[in-house]
């Protein structure tokens, strides 16, 4: 099986808009890939004029938004770093039991990768040639550029979602996500190198070399 | 063959489906109210909901009946059109802001879709079918979001101001062409089509990627709409009065919370729960093809199109797609009813119907105006007052309550409510003692109760300050000890303006023999010179003088006293 692999564009934040820009995106590729019966739920950002869908699982919006908190918090522990979140649809090949345990073998089909560039955005100082009012400006104007570009990016996830369902495999199971997923954090991974090194690895092991797009 | 006709039909009915699904989608997320003023509950999803597993809830009456939507079969495209409408001025045209069209183009005919395939492929291409359908779907819905006219559809939701433009819509099965200045100011975006047996669903729209040129912005014209804080209401000031004609009632704009506002977001958060449902009008259109005649009616939901896909299959006439609180289009206040606010009105501010004197065991008492500190109880002699006792003016009702300016009431009651304007121009001599033409006399029953003396209570006791006893001969006053508090009674039982009692008063007091008089300093001095001898007849008749001089001050005083404390409460 395929698995495909959607690398969004990157998105460039201030600390106090991760949660509503990884809310946004996270929801808007589970409402095009949780099959199951949903009863929409439209959702206004916080600081952009952007309406969303949710599924409208509780579950899942408090899963998503712990992990969202989990990479609030690692971002706050290295700032000024580009990073990313994955969100990854898996299906379950086969489950062998071993010495430790019960090994469950993951074969994803399918990778969300949301580029972010976390980096507190400091309004000029004020100075004599600097008014408050231009600072507001500029920081609308950064406001404004930023939801353009979660708008480029929701659309791209449409655009994506709606290209690639070759890869789906069926649906199995009534639940609102019809297929199991993980959501991967830099905070999952401590390496020196971030955890984009496992996520490339999770990419070569289980994706067609001609995925990676 | 029959299973590649089983697998037709199936995917007949999914793109059908699917059409009917989209439109939906698409209705609920650009005009307002498209469910009439009560949102949909929440409920358990029904078979319609699962289709697509995407769950929208009840669709309008509208699309009861998909099949009504593609007569024609499903090889007819369906074209929506998003129109933004002026409100206020009938010659701008209306624009569109989006264009959503929806078809199953036939397969190409080298396309593996154009021959039949095997059972099996048929099945998997169903499947396949079905769930790319899903998915589109959900683009759609989301896209709908995304697009700029989501804004003036949340704009008109949700707000309660009226707006000078409407959202509405039009659905046709053929799309008429935009000019070339029009091509070029739209955005198009175009969705991944399904293959189906039936050939490619394909869904695209076309859509402005700005309405700033529309200038959407509040109407000066406010649609009709009850006002419950209206001046003289309960709601706004329990103690003023209401208002003698519709005329002269002012009302400001409250922000009533309009419990029929719906919301197509599927959870009312913006709207109240509501009981009443209340339509809108919101003219919306039906076009056909190029044969047909664009009609602007609707026929009954009830009865889905037998003809051409054309004819309006629905009486859309129910749903008015405008602000949350245009009711309706006439002048008139619309009639609210369930959670809409309307505190009861009390018998103090309505109009109540007069009972007529005798019938009412009511004991009106009437406060002046004292807020006025330059006020006084004797306002200036009003022509009345000069008058002369005439009888022939006692066989008027003894309730009867002539002002002192010449105004005339008739009996009972009456007086109190009636023509009030009339106490408005009666007030040229006794204007500080107004009431601010207010028929109500909170006084009367509800709050302040004012001690009065037993002599009021009585029904007998005769009101000091009625206009009957202004004519009445003084001789009639002091010939009968107890008349006059009788009087005063039937004065109580009918009231008559407070500055007509007055004068009624000052009236009294000029025409009551005084306390010391010619006759009887005659008599004192007699009395005094007969004073051994008939002591006890003059001192009889000084005591008897007396008496009742006391007994008028004491009963002015207690008059004095209730009216002041009457006062004293409206002022608090």
């Amino acid at each position: 099986m395929n698995c495909e692999t959607c690398q969004l564009k990157e998105l460039e934040l201030d600390p106090a808009e991760i949660r509503d820009v990884l809310r946004c995106v996270l929801h808007t590729i589970f409402f095009h890939r949780a099959l199951g019966l949903v009863r929409p739920k439209d959702v206004d950002c916080e600081l952009f004029e952007i309406t969303y869908v949710q599924c409208g699982d509780a579950e899942l919006e408090k899963k998503i938004d712990e992990k969202i908190e989990q990479f609030v918090a690692w971002s706050e522990k290295h700032p000024n770093r580009k990073s990313q979140v994955c969100l990854s649809f898996y299906e379950v090949k086969s489950k062998q039991s071993s010495w430790f345990g019960i090994k469950v073998e993951r074969q994803h089909w399918e990778h969300w990768i949301v580029n972010v560039n976390v980096h507190p955005i400091h309004p000029p100082k004020s100075s004599f040639l600097n008014t408050r009012e231009k600072v507001l400006e500029e920081t609308s104007t950064r406001r404004s550029a930023l939801e353009t570009s979660v708008r480029e990016v929701l659309f791209q996830i449409i655009k994506f979602a709606n290209e690639k369902q070759e890869h789906i495999p069926p649906i199995t199971n009534s639940e609102v996500v019809s297929f199991p997923y993980e959501i991967t954090t830099p905070s999952s991974s401590e390496s020196q190198f971030g955890w984009n090194k496992d996520v490339i690895k999770r990419i070569l092991h289980s994706g067609h070399p001609y995925s990676l797009s | 063959m029959a299973a590649h006709s089983d697998s037709g039909r199936t995917t007949e009915q999914i793109v059908s489906q699917f059409l009917s699904k989209a439109l939906h989608a698409i209705l609920a997320a650009r005009i307002p109210y498209i469910h009439g003023p009560t949102p949909p509950p929440s409920r358990h999803p029904r078979k319609r909901d699962r289709w697509f597993h995407l769950a929208l809830g009840d669709p309008p009456p509208a699309l009861e009946h998909p099949s009504g939507l593609i007569p024609n079969g499903v090889m007819e495209p369906l074209v929506v059109d998003i129109l933004l409408s002026p409100r206020d001025d009938p010659t701008m045209p209306e624009a569109i802001v989006e264009r959503w069209v929806a078809q199953c183009e036939a397969p190409a005919p080298w396309s593996p879709l154009h021959s039949p395939a095997e059972t099996s492929s048929n099945s998997f291409l169903v499947k396949r079918t079905y769930k790319k359908s899903i998915i589109l779907l959900r683009s759609i819905y989301s896209v709908l979001r995304l697009l700029p006219a989501q804004r003036v559809f949340k704009m008109l939701c949700a707000s309660n101001q009226s707006y000078n433009h409407d959202l509405t819509y039009r659905v046709s099965s053929f799309a008429e062409p935009f000019s070339r200045k029009e091509e070029a100011e739209f955005q198009y975006h175009c969705f991944a089509p399904v293959e189906t047996q039936s050939g490619q669903l394909a869904v695209s729209v076309q859509y402005r990627p700005s309405l700033s040129q529309f200038n959407l912005e509040i109407s000066s014209l406010l649609p009709p709409m009850l006002i419950t804080d209206y001046v003289g209401s309960p709601a706004a000031d329990p103690m003023r009065a209401f208002p003698s004609s519709p005329s002269e009632r002012t009302g400001t704009r409250s922000s009533t919370s309009f419990p029929l506002r719906g919301s197509q977001h599927g959870q009312p958060s913006t709207s109240a729960p509501a009981s009443a449902p209340v339509f809108f009008n919101r003219p919306h259109s039906w076009t056909g093809g190029p044969s047909e005649v664009p009609s602007n009616r609707a026929q009954h939901p009830n009865h889905p199109p037998t003809g051409s896909y054309r004819k309006p299959a629905f009486n859309f006439d129910e749903f008015k797609f405008s602000p949350p609180f245009y009711m309706s289009p006439t002048p008139s206040p619309p009639k609210f009813s369930g959670s809409y606010m309307q505190s009861p009105l009390r018998s103090e501010t309505a109009p109540v119907s007069i009972p007529q004197s005798g019938s009412s065991k009511v004991k009106v008492l009437r406060s002046p105006n004292l807020s006025d500190p330059t006020r006084n109880f004797l306002p200036p002699p009003s022509p009345r007052s000069a008058r002369t006792t005439d009888p022939s003016s006692q066989d008027s009702d003894s309730r009867s309550f002539r002002r002192p300016d010449g105004l005339r009431t008739s009996d009972g009651y009456s007086n109190m409510y009636g023509t009030p304007k009339g106490l408005k121009d009666g007030r040229d001599d006794s204007g500080r003692f107004s009431l601010s033409g207010s028929p109500r006399f909170t006084f009367s029953r509800s709050s302040s109760r004012i001690s009065v003396p037993d002599d009021l209570d009585d029904p007998d006791f005769s009101y000091p300050f009625a206009v009957d006893d202004v004519d009445s001969s003084d001789s009639q006053a002091r010939s009968n000890d107890g008349k006059e508090v009788s009087d005063f009674g039937h004065a109580s039982s009918s009231h008559k303006s407070q500055d007509a009692a007055v004068g009624v008063l000052v009236h009294m007091l000029r025409t009551a023999a005084p306390l010391r008089d010619s006759t009887y300093s005659s008599q004192s001095s007699k009395s005094e010179l007969q004073e051994e001898g008939l002591g006890s007849t003059s001192s009889f008749f000084m005591s008897r003088k007396a008496s009742d001089a006391l007994e008028e001050l004491q009963s002015y005083k207690s008059i004095k006293e209730m009216l002041l404390s009457q006062s004293k409460g409206k002022l608090h």
